[in-house]
């Protein structure tokens, strides 16, 4: 008896040591390290791809057979883009939420601003916010007509890229820009203007009316009214098509080693490895899919918040109690009490593109800092922990998505 | 002494100059000793060998034998700049901050190859080609490894070091300042509203500022304004500054007091909320500086000693962790203090400022006081610090060194430093207190003093900087206006000459003459609000430390007299130009005030000359 226990003992030291010393001696496991090369093969072979830099190549992208881009279009389009006549108190255009600047090649729109001599001229935010050339206003909730806020509280979406998007809207049941530019103007939280009203607006201005006859005018059918909202919605869809950004990172997708830093390589292979790319994928790096968020539902019966605490980078422990309702559907809180799709927390996946410019974060804009939505969005959705470093060089790739609009040089077919 | 000896040394002397190139990254431990050898062997070579050697020679054959030797006249310019050169570099220094420098240190790198040709053509016998070749050839790689010295650092546009082994921070190896205010409450709220506080995120003007750069200079730039304004933000790998939004409402902080918006942040976020702008932690872990400006301060913030729950953000360990600094509280004043603390060399680390492009300097607040009477190092009883003038308390228009204790609880010490950080900005600090604006206007009016005159149809105003140890203005002066506000009446009380009065639109007439620097552009065309573009110092009326300016205007020769004149020396902190683009961005800003510094009025009867 005693030796058997002896033994034992005996073997299950020398298992214990084996087993200590094991993992000294077994090689360690050599890190796959992409080089620049290899991590470019990876990103193009699984659709992720840069931004045309050419019209050429972004009408091959961008057009419709729907709505066929042409140079006097995209003209109107750009016109009606900027025109507060389309909303009913005439205060707001699609640039108010939707910040971007008429003229996009001067860099000095800042400057302009600040220095100019008309005391009207706008002031506050926009006075920044004009200049960084997001094409949303930074808000935690859209304001719209009558300085309301969404009912939803749900923020304005990035116009930039918004075209690559198979969906647009947070929900992601609008499928086309041209369908969202009309749902905008009628929208009561938006612009508020009818239909009629906005008709009837745009043909009482001789410039629009001969520039609608000159873009609509249909060969076949000379009759049919040119001035209508269909067509309205289909200018502002085709300069909307227009509005891409080029950054670092199609710099780099195009061949220039140096574009991104070694870090921003770092997160890039991460971005891919970890999975974040399944659903931001595309050139637009996301926009091209439905997606339920959270997808891990870590909602128990004994419920402890509601709240994402940033100290603990989950949960804050701020109420105990028993959850027999969803009523905590978001690891942040839920302002504006916004479902998703049919209610049940789909979400169109969001564009990363210019991410750096379109804080805060989430439909709601719970979350003000890109770390914590990385952080975020790699427990709830990949089910990871990621570490300082992995955060860091992930938001060191995302930096490299901020771009500048392209400044296309338009051309209509027949000219090019 | 044969010359063969002379050309040896040379020959050494220029080997150890080479062997201290930048591309041969050569041990420190041996460079040390080479940089040495090469300073003072040339210096003891110069001094007792070639200048006696170089007189002998130069008369023997130029003077007395006449002989006409351009190799030999090349060879004494080439000897002669590279020897002035040289003691320029021993003596001065290549600092960076001077083009002399620079200039000198390029002479001495490359004239020394030239001097070396020089020198082995200056034979009487046939000239070696392939020798005079090796030299040119070793010339050209100096070219492609250009060793600026300090010259190159000044490109960075921050200097900042970090402790070794650490590229950056994590926001929570940062402390929350409000965290200190438990123990420190005093100097908490004396920082709270000071300028340090709000030097960055909170604002205004450097925010419109900062945005302007990036926009004029492209993004990266900002790292040149945030090298000093916003250490924690550059140092946890922040590309700008950013002002917090609560939901779709900005937080007004221009008009909070007691930084209660940090406080609160400190109780809902604990440490893992970024604090911007010159915290506590900032200023108090600088190890090292350097005094070169452009933020050139070592930081070491992760190296301090921590009791067990000085991270922690519950509050029993909060309160835990106070009572465990109480019961042994040297260690944790060793963690936060530092001898250089009271230096102003310490200052200059940031309030001194140059062009990172030009090394133009913008800012020399700290270089004017080393040149001032302030700086007495002799004589220890007319030497005043930065804090002696900058960080003591004021009553009653004079410095009144504050009786207390740092601490809550604390020794009493006869002086305690406070941290309003009085200097001239007095508006932004006075929106959130009145406390620390009176501490900077007090301050202010030590600052000068006027004497009127009037004589040869002239009136002449004297303004004589009494009060500041640099330029007044100083820091920021091409946006600072401090002038001279002048009113004449004769007998009748009738205004018969006057200067320096606002315009409707609240700017400052154009016959005014402040006391400022102008910068212009490489056209000569002011540069207004883009300052990062100077390349020409237009005027430059400031006033020295000591030193009296006098400033004289014509008036009408025929006048009634007795004449009463009336001179005020104002001051407002940005001009209304200014203040207007700011308020595009920040519509709710109020105008700053104009503060009178100091007044006289005197009455001239007939004949008086003074």
């Amino acid at each position: 008896m005693n030796i058997y226990i002896k033994t034992s003992l005996k073997i299950i030291v020398v298992v214990i040591l084996i087993f200590e010393v094991l993992s000294y001696l077994l090689t360690k496991k050599v890190n796959k390290h992409y080089s620049d090369d290899e991590l470019r093969q990876t990103a193009l072979s699984r659709n992720m791809s840069s931004i045309p830099s050419t019209y050429n190549e972004l009408l091959k992208l961008v057009d419709s057979p729907e709505n066929k881009l042409s140079k006097d279009k995209i003209e109107l389009g750009k016109n009606l883009f900027f025109d507060k006549t389309l909303s009913k108190d005439r205060d707001i255009s699609c640039d108010t939420c939707h910040m971007i600047e008429k003229d996009n090649k001067e860099n000095k729109t800042f400057s302009n601003m600040l220095l100019s001599k008309n005391k009207d001229s706008v002031k506050d935010c926009v006075v920044c916010h004009l200049s960084d050339q997001s094409g949303t206003d930074r808000l935690g909730a859209a304001i719209g007509h009558n300085q309301q806020v969404n009912p939803l509280h749900l923020n304005t979406l990035s116009i930039l890229n918004s075209a690559l998007a198979k969906h647009q809207t947070w929900s992601g049941e609008v499928q086309s820009v041209e369908q969202q530019a009309g749902n905008s103007i009628q929208d009561p939280y938006k612009m508020n203007l009818s239909v009629q009203d906005a008709q009837q607006r745009l043909s009482q201005d001789n410039s629009y009316v001969q520039m609608f006859e000159k873009v609509f005018k249909d060969q076949k059918n000379p009759e049919a009214p040119t001035l209508t909202f269909e067509n309205l919605q289909k200018a502002i869809g085709a300069y909307v098509r227009t509005l891409l950004t080029r950054s670092d990172y199609d710099k780099f997708l195009d061949g220039d080693d140096n574009a991104i830093s070694q870090e921003a390589k770092k997160g890039l292979a991460n971005f891919m490895n970890f999975g974040c790319k399944g659903c931001h994928t595309g050139k637009s790096v996301g926009g091209q899919s439905i997606q339920k968020f959270p997808l891990r539902d870590y909602n128990s019966f004994l419920d402890l918040t509601n709240t994402f605490s940033e100290n603990t980078k989950g949960r804050a422990v701020s109420q105990v109690s028993f959850n027999f309702n969803m009523s905590h559907p978001y690891p942040f809180e839920n302002i504006g009490g916004f479902m998703g799709k049919n209610s049940q927390r789909l979400f169109r996946v969001p564009m990363l593109r210019n991410v750096t410019k379109t804080s805060p974060y989430f439909h709601n804009g719970s979350v003000a800092k890109l770390r914590d939505a990385v952080h975020i969005m790699a427990k709830h959705q990949l089910g990871m922990n990621l570490t300082d470093t992995q955060t860091d060089e992930i938001v060191a790739f995302l930096k490299t998505l901020e771009g500048d609009i392209v400044n296309y040089s338009i051309e209509d077919e027949g000219k090019l | 002494m044969k010359t063969k000896h002379i050309k040896t040394y040379i020959l050494l002397i220029f080997i150890t100059g080479l062997l201290q190139l930048d591309f041969l990254k050569i041990d420190w431990e041996y460079f040390k000793y080479i940089q040495a050898l090469h300073i003072l062997g040339s210096v003891i070579v110069t001094l007792f060998l070639l200048v006696p050697l170089v007189n002998v020679h130069v008369y023997k054959h130029l003077i007395v034998k006449k002989e006409n030797s351009i190799n030999g006249l090349l060879l004494g310019i080439v000897l002669f700049l590279i020897t002035a050169s040289g003691f320029y570099l021993f003596l001065v220094g290549n600092r960076g901050g001077d083009l002399f420098g620079i200039y000198s240190f390029d002479i001495h790198l490359y004239g020394s190859f030239l001097l070396l040709i020089a020198l082995f053509m200056h034979t009487k016998k046939r000239i070696n080609p392939t020798l005079i070749s090796s030299i040119i050839i070793l010339f050209m790689g100096t070219l492609f490894y250009p060793t600026l010295s300090l010259g190159d650092t000044s490109n960075k546009l921050t200097n900042i070091q970090l402790e070794e082994n650490v590229d950056r921070y994590h926001i929570e190896d940062w402390t929350n300042s409000a965290k200190c205010k438990s123990c420190h409450t005093e100097i908490f709220n004396q920082w709270a509203d000071s300028n340090h506080r709000h030097i960055a995120e909170t604002n205004p003007y450097y925010m419109v500022m900062e945005n302007l750069a990036a926009q004029d200079k492209g993004q990266g730039f900002r790292k040149w304004c945030m090298g000093c304004h916003n250490p924690s933000a550059i140092t946890t790998g922040q590309d700008k500054t950013t002002h917090t939004m609560n939901d779709n409402i900005m937080p007004d902080v221009l008009f909070e007091s007691g930084s209660a918006a940090l406080i609160d942040e400190l109780k809902t976020h604990g440490n893992s909320r970024l604090e911007q702008g010159v915290s506590c932690i900032t200023c108090h872990r600088i190890t090292k500086t350097e005094s070169k400006g452009n933020s050139s301060y070592s930081l070491d913030v992760t190296n301090r000693k921590k009791y067990v729950f000085e991270d922690s953000n519950s509050q029993v360990s909060q309160w835990l962790d106070e009572k465990f600094i109480n019961s042994n509280p040297k260690v944790h004043k060793e963690s936060y203090s530092n001898p250089i603390y009271k230096k102003s060399t310490y200052c200059a680390s940031c309030h001194d400022e140059f062009l990172p492009d030009s090394n133009l300097s913008v800012v020399a607040t700290f270089k004017e006081w080393e040149k001032s009477p302030f700086n007495n190092p002799t004589d220890l009883s007319k030497h005043k610090n930065c804090i002696d003038c900058h960080m003591t308390n004021l009553k009653d228009d004079k410095f009144s060194p504050l009786k207390g204790s740092s601490t809550e609880g604390g020794k009493i010490k006869e002086d305690v430093k406070v941290h309003y950080f009085s200097g001239s900005n007095h508006f932004l600090s006075g929106l959130k207190n009145k406390v620390n604006e009176d501490q900077t206007i007090q301050l202010l009016k030590s600052s000068a003093k006027l004497d009127v005159a009037i004589k040869d149809g002239k009136i002449e105003v004297g303004v004589k900087n009494v009060g500041a140890g640099h330029h007044l203005p100083t820091g920021v002066a091409d946006f600072r206006e401090l002038w001279l506000d002048i009113t004449l009446k004769d007998k009748d009380d009738k205004v018969v000459f006057e200067s320096g009065k606002l315009k409707a639109d609240n700017n400052l007439g154009e016959d005014a003459r402040p006391f400022m620097k102008i910068f212009g552009d490489e056209n000569g065309v002011p540069v207004g609000l883009l300052f990062w573009k100077y390349k020409k110092l237009l005027s430059d009326t400031r006033i020295p430390a000591g030193e009296r300016r006098v400033e004289s205007y014509d008036i009408k020769e025929e006048l009634q007299y007795p004449l009463t004149a009336t001179v005020k020396l104002n001051f407002r902190v940005y001009p209304q130009w200014v203040t207007d683009a700011v308020k595009r961005a920040y519509p709710q800003l109020p105008n700053p005030p104009v503060v009178e510094l100091n007044k006289i009025e005197k009455v001239f009867s007939k004949g008086t000359f003074n």
